[in-house]
């Protein structure tokens, strides 16, 4: 039985293609109001069109942002802010942090960051902070984090937790899809059992996406669609994610990693809370604040 | 941050040029994240500034800005003269500014060949002269001169800026033994081609494989470049292959070397300039 989520709105990031459209269709099909983010403003238009298409009645809002610049992601939670009280809405009832990128080479953002530490996990930690106020006033809300099976094996390397020193990009990947758990245990760990806000972490499974056709050479390109063939559709997976974003029956589950509605076992260092603690405290001051949960709005 | 009021007398900073972008901003993060209190200098002040506000939050560093034209003399005397002023003292420079307008001789501009050896060598010696007098007299201080594998052979399509790290190389070379006695080294950096902007990728792209092999990743080169200044190594070519290649080079007559990589360059540039354009239409 689906819930109905005619009241409800939704942050997706990295929503103009694969998982991220995926879920923002999902979510606007069944009545939410939608909140694309992308990095392009052209691409934005085009999906913002196709999900309008899909759903004439639906509201489907896009902003854009370049994820990799935190100056960038304050603006954009500044605009989200914004956007909702133009819509005569208080709160957020769900974040979906998609975005994700993949570099062969070692790319340093403006403020000096690798590209994807600051894309696949820089970025939805402080976008999550800085629209926690928005999701706290929700009666229930979820920040969902796509993580994916490749923090299998990854291991944060706290003397060069970027890997810049001795970079390669699969297994920088692999260590901001572990970075991508240990958010969401900390996330939850500060937030409290009683908190109206919960996180969790999804893996996706192998999904037809583009994501290592972007920038990297043809060796990469030719590998990435021989693998992506034995893959699931990203509308396939984006059921899973939209369980998470939605499912009210899961709340208060202790369960902080998911795959296809399933609760399913991260690696051992995901489950390190000591790590969680160190790499919230180095992702704050990479982003340089410090969050202060309010809790007064447990319910 | 970024003003030069309150100073402390103690610190001692590392002058990085083009620290604005590419292995420039490697070396900044590198250094920032040894602790090391920056100077960074590039021709435009916004990225500066970002990087700046990032270093400072992440690593606890003291970083001081200042955007300068490095190919003019009278915007570089206007910046030492602020460092006098102001009383900085630093322990390391790392020479990075340099450029290439890519492309054969004749079909350059008369302006872009003067910017190449202007910055490329007048700006670097400058910065060279004048932080030497503003060095910290506790520290070793350290040179480190951003050459390129190109240095090591005639190069066509790339005439006048490999002529121009040669410069720099041999300089570099020569000025290691004289300022021994002031207690100073001089580290000279020769790496090939590194992927910093999606235009190098492509340009590593149009190589093939011999691209492919011969890139190294420039955090990597920024710590290995690091650690053999602080060793007071005197040449630093990064990447095994670089390093065959350099060897190899060295076996073959100059005239040779340069009909080899001609012909390897000038199709490399053809294919290169192909993209772009196919890239525009």
């Amino acid at each position: 039985m689906e819930t109905d989520l005619s009241d409800k709105t939704f942050v997706v990031t990295g929503a103009t293609s694969g998982i991220g459209f995926a879920v923002a269709s999902a979510l606007s099909v069944r009545g939410a109001a939608v909140i694309g983010v992308g990095r392009s403003t052209e691409r934005c238009r085009l999906a913002a069109h196709q999900l309008r298409s899909l759903n004439p009645k639906s509201q489907v809002d896009y902003l854009s942002a370049d994820l990799s610049i935190q100056s960038e992601v304050r603006r954009l939670a500044g605009q989200i802010q914004t956007l909702l009280a133009a819509r005569d809405k208080t709160a957020l009832d769900g974040l979906l942090n998609n975005a994700g990128t993949y570099a062969y080479w070692l790319t340093l953002t403006p403020d000096g960051v690798e590209l994807q530490w600051a894309v696949n996990h820089l970025a939805p930690f402080l976008l999550t902070c800085q629209l926690l106020p928005l999701l706290q006033a929700a009666p229930c809300a979820r920040v969902v984090t796509v993580s994916s099976a490749s923090h299998y094996g990854a291991r944060i390397n706290w003397s060069d937790p970027q890997l810049r020193r001795r970079y390669d990009g699969l297994q920088a990947y692999g260590n901001t899809k572990l970075a991508n758990v240990l958010f969401t245990q900390a996330l939850n760990q500060r937030l409290g059992t009683a908190s109206t806000v919960r996180a969790f972490a999804a893996d996706p499974g192998l999904v037809k996406t583009d994501i290592a056709l972007k920038g990297t050479p043809p060796i990469v390109n030719w590998f990435w669609k021989i693998r992506r063939s034995g893959g699931i559709s990203p509308a396939e997976t984006a059921v899973g994610i939209v369980f998470l974003l939605t499912e009210p029956g899961i709340q208060n589950s202790p369960a902080c990693y998911w795959k296809h509605s399933h609760p399913r076992r991260p690696s051992r260092p995901a489950r390190d809370l000591a790590s969680a603690n160190r790499l919230w405290a180095l992702s704050e001051k990479m982003c340089g604040f410090h969050l202060e949960v309010n809790h007064d709005t447990v319910c | 941050m970024t003003q030069f009021a309150d100073r402390s007398a103690h610190r001692s900073y590392v002058a990085i040029t083009g620290a604005g972008g590419g292995l420039g901003k490697a070396f900044a993060v590198e250094c920032a994240s040894r602790g090391w209190d920056l100077f960074l200098t590039d021709l435009s002040p916004a990225p500066l500034e970002q990087l700046a506000v990032s270093l400072h939050n992440a690593y606890s560093i003291d970083v001081v800005v200042y955007p300068c034209d490095l190919t003019d003399a009278a915007a570089r005397s206007n910046l030492f003269e602020t460092i006098r002023s102001t009383g900085l003292r630093f322990w390391a420079l790392i020479n990075v500014a340099g450029l290439d307008y890519e492309g054969l001789f004749y079909q350059q501009t008369s302006q872009q060949i003067r910017t190449i050896i202007r910055l490329n060598i007048e700006g670097t010696l400058d910065m060279i002269h004048s932080l030497l007098e503003y060095r910290d007299p506790l520290q070793v201080f350290r040179i480190i001169n951003v050459a390129s594998l190109a240095a090591f052979y005639p190069m066509p399509v790339k005439a006048t800026y490999a002529a121009s790290k040669r410069f720099l190389l041999d300089f570099s070379r020569a000025l290691r033994q004289e300022v021994r006695g002031l207690g100073a080294t001089v580290t000279v950096l020769c790496p090939a081609g590194m992927p910093t902007t999606s235009a190098c990728i492509q340009a590593i792209r149009a190589q093939g494989w011999m691209g492919q092999i011969t890139t190294c990743d420039v955090g990597r080169v920024a710590n290995q470049t690091l650690n053999a200044a602080l060793a007071g190594r005197g040449l630093v070519i990064p990447g095994l292959i670089n390093r065959m290649l350099q060897t190899l080079g060295a076996l073959v007559p100059a005239p040779l070397v340069a009909a080899l990589i001609g012909s390897r360059w000038k199709s490399a540039h053809q294919k290169s300039a192909l993209d772009q354009r196919l890239a525009e239409s």
